[in-house]
């Protein structure tokens, strides 16, 4: 009953007109942002993420969420048109999406992504209501111990999930908290890192450090290729999106069994939406009475990681909104533009602004009517934008940077400081040095500290506080298992191969 | 001397066990060496920190310290981890996958990267000087004809005055954002 209560209040945000409009309107912009190729929904998001800074909190965060929705949905446009995925977990779109293209079946392939992206989402929102309350609950214990180590698990398992060099993980971290050690101390208003230059007191706007690294990393990259994007026609003439009776027969089966699947993998820190569609491709060619069509445009191979990237991306949304940990990056810049509008999510947030919390989690049902509107009728004439030349788009993005990050600080330090992190992250990408830990430790770093140092003032300076609560035991049990488990494992794998290795 | 090499033969194969991927890249003992430099010199910058002057004075060195500490021993660890470097065998594989997994970069990649990054640093001292509406002209019509080449000059020069008038009186008019 409570649910039903708060959701109906939250539905009641959602659909006051200034809130739908600017809900529609995010939608629409995150659908053509995660359409173009090259630009992930992290991207995407950061690029948008000034224009919401105008708008009232709940208005500004609604929007968010409708982007980081629409860039969702979106995200699978091009792999399935041209065979270019616009981010990691859309690469294996392209696997049966392509191929149905080829086939003459762009309708049906373009229509069933809206209708799989749509059915996730709406499952895993219903997850998301109800897992909601149950977690704020719990999360209203911790106090500034459980906090600090259940910031520590979601730093470490992110930085050593899913990452293949430890090492560098870690590094792309500790440069992340560097940063955010810039600038006025909160607790003793001692100036640290600032070098003289007055700008810096306030310490570096995370903005600056997303959209450099995402967008004007991204370009640079893109440089790479220009002379080879482009060059595959597409096919720009469509007749009715829509689906056969056949085919949804033949995806219905799996865009719910994958949704579960992808909805969980999003609630855990540092498995994002490619384990989720990978997961969900796998899953269902082992279990297809036709493995042998996947690859070759079998429907279920686009439904299946479609409904699990979706999900996936909900499920991300959860521990932000409800502990106010992020697990990912995407979901750090989300968490990013709270602590922009002055609100710190969490458990609080629910007691506190509760229009905002439920309003974000209603905006999941909404927003998934909105980008199906969106993205069936809409489709063919959506997708044209992908004939602009990427050759007049990537200098255009870069000026929408450099007037995002003006217009969220008023500073020019911070354009000479855009450029400098453009260069980290063309750096880091070169050196395959992983840019998530850093984007979650910029976003989380200052709570970090604080909640360290709350801590260490709760106990006189001793750091056996952290072995005080049962709940900060198990979290940090779960990062150092989740930083030693992987490799344990290969290890004890490896013992077992050669077990007459002698030690030298 | 010899019982030196040993250890750190015997450290870098456990530090390879935490991170088989660590060894992929010949750049690698780079990153770990300017890690390391970064490390020692934020270190060194926070120890230096003035002292609070309410509350336990060190509080505001920890943490930060903490992380100076831990990046220089982090960088130490990567370049260790490539002082011995694994069977030629083994390395030879790899350099194959990469090469096999990266695209042909284009040839001009390199001055389209360096003018784009010079022409960043030139908008950012112009921005507040010019104003918004010049220094965007200037900018995105130098980036438009080195990106777009000079074959499509109209569509450049269209482009960058429709979308900084668009720009400015978006946000002078209709958000009442002052742009300099």
């Amino acid at each position: 009953m409570e649910i039903a209560r708060n959701i109906l209040y939250g539905l009641s945000v959602v659909v006051q007109p200034v809130n739908l409009l600017w809900l529609t309107f995010g939608c629409i912009m995150g659908s053509i942002v995660g359409m173009l190729p090259g630009i992930g929904p992290a991207t995407g998001i950061a690029l948008l993420l000034p224009m919401t800074f105008v708008l009232k909190p709940a208005a500004a965060l609604i929007m968010m969420c409708a982007i980081y929705y629409g860039a969702m949905f979106g995200g699978s446009r091009c792999s399935i048109l041209l065979n270019i995925p616009g981010d990691a977990s859309s690469v294996v779109s392209c696997f049966d999406g392509y191929p149905m293209t080829l086939k003459g079946q762009a309708e049906a392939a373009l229509a069933i992504s809206a209708l799989a992206s749509f059915i996730g989402q709406m499952a895993a929102a219903l997850a998301a209501m109800v897992a909601a309350l149950p977690i704020t609950r719990f999360a209203l214990r911790f106090g500034p111990p459980e906090y600090f180590t259940l910031m520590v698990c979601a730093l470490a398992a992110t930085t050593s999930l899913a990452q293949d060099s430890l090492l560098k993980g870690f590094i792309s971290l500790m440069l992340g908290l560097m940063i955010t050690t810039i600038g006025i101390d909160l607790q003793s208003g001692v100036q640290r890192f600032v070098f003289g230059i007055p700008e810096l007191q306030m310490g570096i706007e995370f903005v600056v450090v997303i959209i450099g690294l995402y967008a004007v990393t991204e370009i640079l990259e893109n440089y790479k290729t220009l002379s080879s994007t482009g060059d595959t026609p597409m096919q720009t003439k469509f007749g009715r999106i829509w689906v056969s009776k056949e085919q949804w027969r033949r995806s219905i089966g799996p865009i719910l069994r994958q949704t579960p699947i992808g909805f969980l993998i999003g609630i855990l820190p540092g498995t994002g939406g490619t384990i989720a569609t990978m997961m969900a491709y796998n899953n269902e060619k082992q279990i297809s009475k036709h493995p042998e069509e996947f690859g070759k445009g079998a429907i279920e191979g686009l439904a299946a990681p479609e409904a699990a990237n979706n999900s996936c991306s909900i499920g991300a949304i959860l521990p932000m909104i409800t502990l106010g940990v992020p697990g990912s990056g995407t979901a750090a810049i989300m968490l990013g533009a709270l602590m922009i509008a002055g609100l710190q999510p969490g458990p609080l947030l629910f007691q506190h602004h509760p229009e905002i919390a439920w309003g974000i989690i209603a905006s999941m049902f909404v927003g998934a009517i909105v980008c199906l509107i969106v993205n069936l009728p809409l489709a063919g004439l959506l997708v044209r934008l992908l004939a602009i030349p990427p050759r007049i788009m990537y200098p255009l993005i870069l000026a929408i940077s450099f007037l995002g990050v003006y217009t969220a600080g008023f500073s020019t330090v911070d354009l000479y400081l855009l450029t400098i992190f453009g260069l980290l992250g063309y750096f880091m990408r070169k050196h395959e040095i992983p840019s998530a830990p850093l984007i979650l430790a910029v976003v989380i770093g200052s709570p970090l500290e604080q909640s360290f140092r709350q801590s260490l003032m709760l106990s006189d300076g001793s750091l056996r506080i952290f072995a005080r609560s049962g709940i900060s035991v198990t979290l940090l049990a779960l990062a150092v298992g989740s930083v030693v488990f992987p490799f344990a494992s290969a290890w004890l794998r490896k013992r077992r191969q050669q077990p007459t290795a002698v030690s030298h | 001397m010899r019982q030196l090499l040993r250890l750190s033969h015997r450290a870098c194969r456990i530090i390879g066990y935490f991170d088989p991927g660590g060894a992929k890249m010949s750049g690698d003992f780079t990153v770990g060496a300017l890690a390391v430099l970064i490390g020692v010199a934020y270190s060194v910058q926070a120890l230096r920190l003035p002292r609070a002057m309410i509350g336990n004075p060190w509080a505001p060195t920890y943490f930060p310290l903490g992380i100076g500490v831990i990046m220089t021993i982090l960088g130490a660890a990567l370049c260790l981890r490539n002082l011995h470097r694994r069977k030629p065998a083994e390395q030879a594989e790899n350099q194959a996958t990469q090469a096999h997994d990266k695209p042909a970069v284009d040839k001009e990649f390199p001055r389209l990267a360096l003018c784009t990054i010079g022409l960043c640093i030139l908008y950012a001292m112009i921005f507040s000087r010019l104003g918004f509406i010049v220094s965007t002209l200037l900018f995105l019509g130098a980036m438009l004809f080195l990106v777009n080449g000079k074959r499509g000059w109209l569509a450049n020069i269209l482009v960058s005055v429709v979308f900084t008038f668009g720009t400015w009186l978006t946000f002078e008019r209709l958000l009442m954002i002052h742009l300099p």
